[in-house]
């Protein structure tokens, strides 16, 4: 209750700083990008955040926009509730006319709240929680899929391509990892010959995971689904084929890093992970992953097209709004249709959901994520 | 009953890394009643320590992965063991009989250890080589892994020897000499300050050795690794009775094997909720733990 108290009386001082902060022109137009630049998930943030600094590098080299400069302001929320509040409100104390970023949900859903209550603009990156764009904020926006869409995906893919009967899936219990595996097991729940034969949780940050596959191996599963994060997917799917699990190991889009193979070595070979495809494998995304090679020296992660776009929908609003209002911005990006942005067309529903989303399976051959060919 | 017995299995795994480090807590609080708050950071140090000597090791082309473990060991279990003696030497030794005051300037010292690794390595985890990357053996429908083996024997042997050091060896005699009472040890010309600078010595290279099997084992380190086994292991000393040696190694073990039975009976979420359960029970039952704090021969 107390820290209630301490976060609206923070909320309170900051209203006539930000009030201060929006009228002034000719300065540079502040984008805000919160990603996580430390714990666990500290390399997707700095792949996403690259991304936006390429976004804003390109439009300031076209003089910027409304012949103003941009600049991103990018805080660490460490994918904690907690830290993700207090970086929202530095970033709308900061003056940011919008916000495009995030990493992990249970970071994105507090922080979007504040972003609500300032007027803000959001749009999510990487955030695929129901939840987010469930709230009703008409200011909450997101270029990525939803674990409703990216569950019955990987449903079907078990069930039809894998032909698996026995499906045991593994989530994390945070609030992106739970939602993937509920809308999963809600896609295969009551399918004739298929069956949910597991369904836990393990504990993030821990190591050692064997006394749950040791469970997970006695039920001799077709299929093991793993909905976390990288850092113990990679644990996982080593210590699975340590333990000699039966059947496949295959995991969210959380795990599509390079980080997940060095993490589990040889037995790494042979994974499946559903996955938005990265931008190497998107014909649109070409252009952009050369030039993000080309200014950062290294290939852009799995989240960096995705924060590209968001970012340059939020300018492409500024530009279309000739505003930077932050009411005005809002209106603008719902009113974003056809969009050509390097993950495809970019339009949003009512909700703020992307209308075209595309999932496709990769399979780690040779230490490398290759798209699986379905029809094969 | 498969899955009884690769539980247990997995369990003295665990079991093996929560003893090695809770006998460093045990013999520090033996011998000057402090809880080491920054014990587990040393093991995380030591695994930080490994990984830098097989970098370094792969830039003189030294690829023998069992010469580059036994040096990498070598190496973190040396220079832990300083470090160790170190955080002695300045956090703990001013502070000697001021029993609050050291409390809180343990909390500073893993404080400090933590985020200096963060700041030094990396904010985010880092990935061990994978050495030995051979799947489990199966014996039947159980999977024992060659390098479950190594920290089951390896930790046995350590703790043989720390357990030969500390009962047969003149140091060893003047360490038992502390516990009993510190100021007769001193009045008989022993060197008090030195015994303790060894006693953290040799708790430190003990977890540095957890550290960097936990590295191969696990192949996954970072900064605040050692926050929660460091919880566990002090629980694990209290369990077997803090400041017994034996009772350290018991409750390691038996730590570890409750955490796989519970997760493999109820489920892994509330794995820490059953083994600590059964923890209170038992120290309800046994304050004293279950080897009992020897109350006139500490350790």
């Amino acid at each position: 209750m107390r820290k209630w108290c301490a976060v609206v009386a923070v909320l309170a001082l900051l209203v006539p700083v930000t009030a201060l902060g929006a009228g002034a022109q000719g300065a540079t137009i502040k984008i805000g990008v919160p990603v996580p630049l430390s714990g666990g998930n500290a390399k997707m943030g700095d792949d996403i955040s690259k991304a936006a600094t390429l976004a804003v590098e390109e439009w300031n080299a076209k003089g910027g926009v409304l012949g103003r400069k941009l600049e991103i302001m990018s805080f660490d929320d460490a994918c904690d509730a907690q830290q993700s509040v207090t970086a929202a409100h530095k970033l709308v104390d900061a003056g940011v006319v919008a916000v495009a970023g995030g990493y992990c949900s249970s970071a994105a859903i507090p922080a979007s709240a504040v972003y609500h209550d300032s007027g803000v603009a959001f749009v999510a990156d990487a955030s695929s929680n129901p939840k987010l764009t469930d709230q009703g904020f008409e200011n909450v926006f997101r270029v990525i899929g939803r674990d409703d869409q990216q569950g019955p995906y990987a449903a079907g893919f078990m069930m039809k391509t894998l032909k698996a009967h026995r499906i045991a899936i593994i989530h994390d219990n945070t609030v992106y990892a739970k939602g993937l595996a509920d809308a999963t097991k809600a896609a295969l729940d009551g399918k004739p010959g298929v069956q949910v034969v597991f369904f836990d949780a393990i504990t993030p940050g821990e190591k050692d995971f064997s006394a749950v596959l040791t469970k997970v191996k006695s039920l001799k599963p077709d299929v093991t689904y793993f909905t976390g994060y990288y850092p113990e997917g990679g644990l996982l799917a080593k210590q699975f084929k340590d333990l000699g699990v039966s059947g496949k190991f295959m995991a969210g889009d959380a795990n599509n890093d390079p980080t997940f193979v060095t993490e589990a070595g040889a037995a790494a070979e042979g994974v499946f992970v559903t996955s938005t495809p990265l931008p190497q494998d998107l014909g649109t995304a070409r252009a952009f992953v050369e030039r993000y090679k080309k200014r950062f020296n290294q290939d852009p992660g799995p989240y960096s097209a995705l924060e590209y776009d968001a970012v340059n929908v939020v300018i492409n609003a500024i530009q279309r709004a000739h505003s930077t209002d932050r009411a005005a911005i809002i209106k603008a990006i719902a009113a974003t249709k056809d969009y050509k942005g390097a993950t495809g067309t970019i339009g949003f529903d009512k909700k703020g959901d992307r209308t075209t989303i595309l999932y496709i399976p990769y399979i780690i051959k040779g230490g490398k994520f290759t798209p699986y060919n379905v029809s094969s | 009953m498969t899955v009884a017995l690769q539980q247990l299995v997995n369990g003295l795994t665990v079991g093996a890394f929560y003893a090695l480090i809770a006998l460093g807590y045990t013999m520090v609080y033996g011998i000057i009643r402090l809880i080491n708050f920054a014990h587990g950071d040393i093991y995380a140090v030591g695994a930080f320590l490994g990984l830098s000597t097989y970098g370094l090791l792969r830039l003189l082309h030294v690829d023998n992965p069992i010469l580059t473990t036994l040096l990498g060991l070598v190496v973190s279990m040396g220079c832990t063991g300083l470090l160790g003696m170190l955080v002695y030497r300045v956090a703990y030794r001013p502070l000697l009989h001021a029993r609050l005051s050291i409390l809180i300037s343990a909390i500073g010292a893993s404080l400090t250890l933590e985020y200096g690794l963060f700041l030094i390595y990396s904010p985010s985890f880092l990935v061990y080589p994978h050495l030995f990357d051979s799947p489990g053996m199966a014996l039947g429908d159980i999977s024992v892994s060659g390098l479950q083996i190594i920290i089951f024997v390896s930790g046995l042997v350590l703790m043989t020897a720390l357990y030969v050091v500390v009962h047969r060896t003149k140091i060893g005699m003047a360490m038992r000499a502390l516990a009993i009472n510190q100021d007769a040890a001193r009045l008989m010309g022993i060197d008090v300050n030195r015994v303790i600078a060894v006693t953290f010595f040799l708790g430190s290279t003990l977890a540095a050795f957890a550290g960097v099997l936990t590295g191969l084992y696990y192949s996954q380190i970072s900064f605040l690794m050692g926050f929660l086994i460091g919880l566990k292991a002090f629980t694990a000393a209290v369990l077997g009775g803090i400041g017994n040696i034996p009772g350290a190694v018991v409750g390691g073990f038996l730590l570890g094997v409750l955490e796989g039975l519970a997760a493999g009976y109820f489920s892994s979420r509330w794995k820490d909720v059953v083994a600590f359960g059964i923890l209170i029970v038992i120290l309800v039952v046994r304050p004293r733990g279950l080897l009992g704090e020897r109350v006139v021969e500490r350790m």
